[in-house]
């Protein structure tokens, strides 16, 4: 074995090179092709979907020419709309109920410490981590035991415990983020603690409860599982609905709805986005 | 108005707590007592619950049968949960450090997909999946495969599925630890010779760690409570703990053994849970 030719020392140090580039190109290629293949993965269905509800045949694979005939089979559909409203009662009442529940909580838990805060924090934000088909079975056998029936009531109760981390842990961020000074200032000033927490504290929290409600009412109108075991005869909601429509088999009529969703939140998040814009915009100017 | 003030105070807190603590107790914590309860109790012939104290549903659940189903849902969840961080890391990481300016409108378009009903979602799977969907046209026009095959019904089917439905779950919480990490440390560990991978290994990776435990929490419990992925995917062949629970209660009537396979799962996530917030604290002693 010769020792060390110049030969040889090239060689490994072009395979150092080689390495270090191979390092590089991982480092630097890696993240964004998954992130491409992760969006591709996430959208295509969407695609998909959205391109077949246009389809003037029954089948979802097959195309058969442009129409809108299953947009109007959905707006046609008595039992679809039943479900609708369902859902759209069900999502006002039960995310009010869970913003109002968990607002008087974080106000309570975002700002003073006190004894057994930790326990209350914890109790609150159970239903978050706990298996959610676990606490519907809890309330299904909760209801019939206590004789209370299923139904509407069942099915907000159910709602609310599955939104209410959510509601609690929004407007909590936004209570320890709140500026102290504020209160004492209008304390100061001769406001009582109502006036306070009217005048000052509400108008400030105010987006924030509006961000919890939103997102109450989104989780509770897209719930499936707690309402699989909550909902009553005759008080079925959309999900359940589209999934015994699901297992009837697949017409576009499912795509159109689907599409209808997609529409719906597209616009939501654009109407937020342009909101954001201008205010950023609006910022610049300032002095 | 009366009292001095901090016996004020402490009614005002009651005040405040009292709804949501009543709420809590009713709606969780009573259910979760009777369910266990009923675990511990007899079926009578009409599907009722008869109350005699039994330890039978419990030693019904070692049948075979029913720790198929429990390793059925435990290797699926595992699965999904890898897979969610195998692909969900990598694009947290880019959100967080190379979009720049594009990384709020990558985190909208996330939330597009999440926030349609996701059984309409799962509904475009069943189409693409399907004999003659694209799944299988795309492999055939590629030449993988010589003719379309059956892919729903598949456990790959029902993986693909859980997947496509957690991803984003993943994805949050990891872009959320990696995102107040400063560039600027990773940079000063490459400037030192560590090299971009080594970097990432010994900086960013352990800097992240309490979001890719959060991530793997968030997605493995409800995975192995998932039922409608694996009946609308799976054709039913492939029974999981989630499918379980919803047969025993709604189908087949049997409270007593359907609430055994419930507190099963219960336990499972309670000892998750607790293994996590333990791991979590040795990272935060070893942080400071």
């Amino acid at each position: 074995m010769t020792s060390l030719s110049p030969g040889h020392s090239f060689r490994s140090s072009s395979a150092g090179v080689l390495a270090s580039r191979i390092e590089m190109f991982v480092a630097r290629a890696l993240s964004p092709t998954i992130l491409v293949l992760a969006y591709v993965f996430l959208f295509a269905p969407l695609v998909v979907l959205i391109a077949y509800s246009f389809n003037a045949g029954r089948s979802t694979v097959v195309w058969s020419g442009f129409s809108f005939k299953w947009y109007e089979a959905v707006f046609a559909d008595r039992n679809l709309g039943r479900a609708f409203w369902v859902s759209v009662m069900v999502a006002v009442v039960s995310a009010s109920a869970s913003t109002i529940v968990g607002t008087l909580a974080a106000l309570a838990l975002g700002r003073r410490r006190f004894l057994g805060a930790a326990f209350f924090s914890t109790l609150l934000t159970a239903p978050l981590v706990l298996p959610e088909i676990v606490m519907a079975v809890g309330l299904l056998v909760f209801m019939v035991a206590t004789g209370l029936g299923l139904g509407y009531g069942s099915m907000i109760a159910g709602h609310i415990l599955v939104t209410i981390p959510f509601t609690t842990l929004i407007v909590r961020a936004a209570t320890a983020a709140l500026d102290h000074r504020l209160d004492e200032a209008a304390a100061d000033l001769g406001a009582n603690d109502w006036q306070v927490f009217t005048r000052v504290t509400m108008p400030l929290l105010a987006p924030s409860i509006m961000t919890a409600f939103l997102l109450a009412a989104t989780l509770s109108f897209d719930n499936f599982v707690m309402s699989t075991f909550t909902a009553g005869v005759g008080t079925t909601p959309l999900p359940i609905h589209i999934y015994s429509m699901l297992k009837l088999g697949i017409t576009p009529q499912i795509n159109a709805l689907g599409t209808l969703m997609v529409a719906f939140n597209v616009a939501i998040i654009l109407v937020v986005m342009t909101r954001y814009l201008a205010l950023t915009f609006n910022k610049k100017p300032d002095h | 108005m009366s009292g001095d003030p901090a016996r004020r105070r402490a009614l005002v807190l009651a005040g405040l707590l009292s709804p949501a603590t009543v709420l809590m107790i009713v709606f969780l914590v009573a259910p979760m007592l009777i369910v266990i309860g009923y675990s511990f109790s007899a079926r009578d012939d009409y599907g009722g619950v008869l109350p005699v104290f039994t330890s039978e549903n419990y030693t019904a659940l070692l049948d075979p049968l029913y720790l198929h189903v429990l390793w059925n849902s435990v290797s699926l969840a595992g699965l999904t949960t890898i897979i969610c961080l195998i692909v969900g890391y990598p694009a947290a990481y880019f959100i967080a450090f190379r979009a720049g300016r594009l990384a709020p409108v990558l985190l909208v378009l996330m939330l597009i997909p999440f926030w349609i009903n996701f059984l309409i979602r799962i509904s475009a799977w069943v189409v693409l999946l399907g004999r003659n969907g694209l799944v299988n046209a795309g492999l055939v026009a590629s030449g993988l495969l010589d003719a379309p095959i059956g892919m729903l019904g598949t456990e790959g089917a029902v993986l693909v599925g859980l997947v496509y439905a957690f991803l984003p779950t993943a994805i949050f919480p990891i872009y959320a630890a990696l995102n107040p990490i400063p560039p600027i440390l990773i940079e000063a560990a490459d400037d030192l010779g560590a090299g971009p991978i080594a970097a990432f290994w010994r900086v960013t990776l352990p800097l992240s760690l309490p979001g890719v435990m959060a991530a793997i929490l968030f997605v493995f419990v409800p995975a192995m409570g998932a039922f409608a992925i694996p009946a609308l995917l799976g054709g039913g062949k492939s029974i999981v703990i989630g499918n379980l629970i919803v047969q025993l209660f709604l189908e087949f009537r049997n409270i007593p053994l359907g609430a055994a396979v419930s507190v099963v799962l219960l336990a499972a996530s309670i000892a998750l849970i607790l293994v996590y917030m333990r791991i979590l604290q040795r990272l935060e002693a070893a942080r400071s």
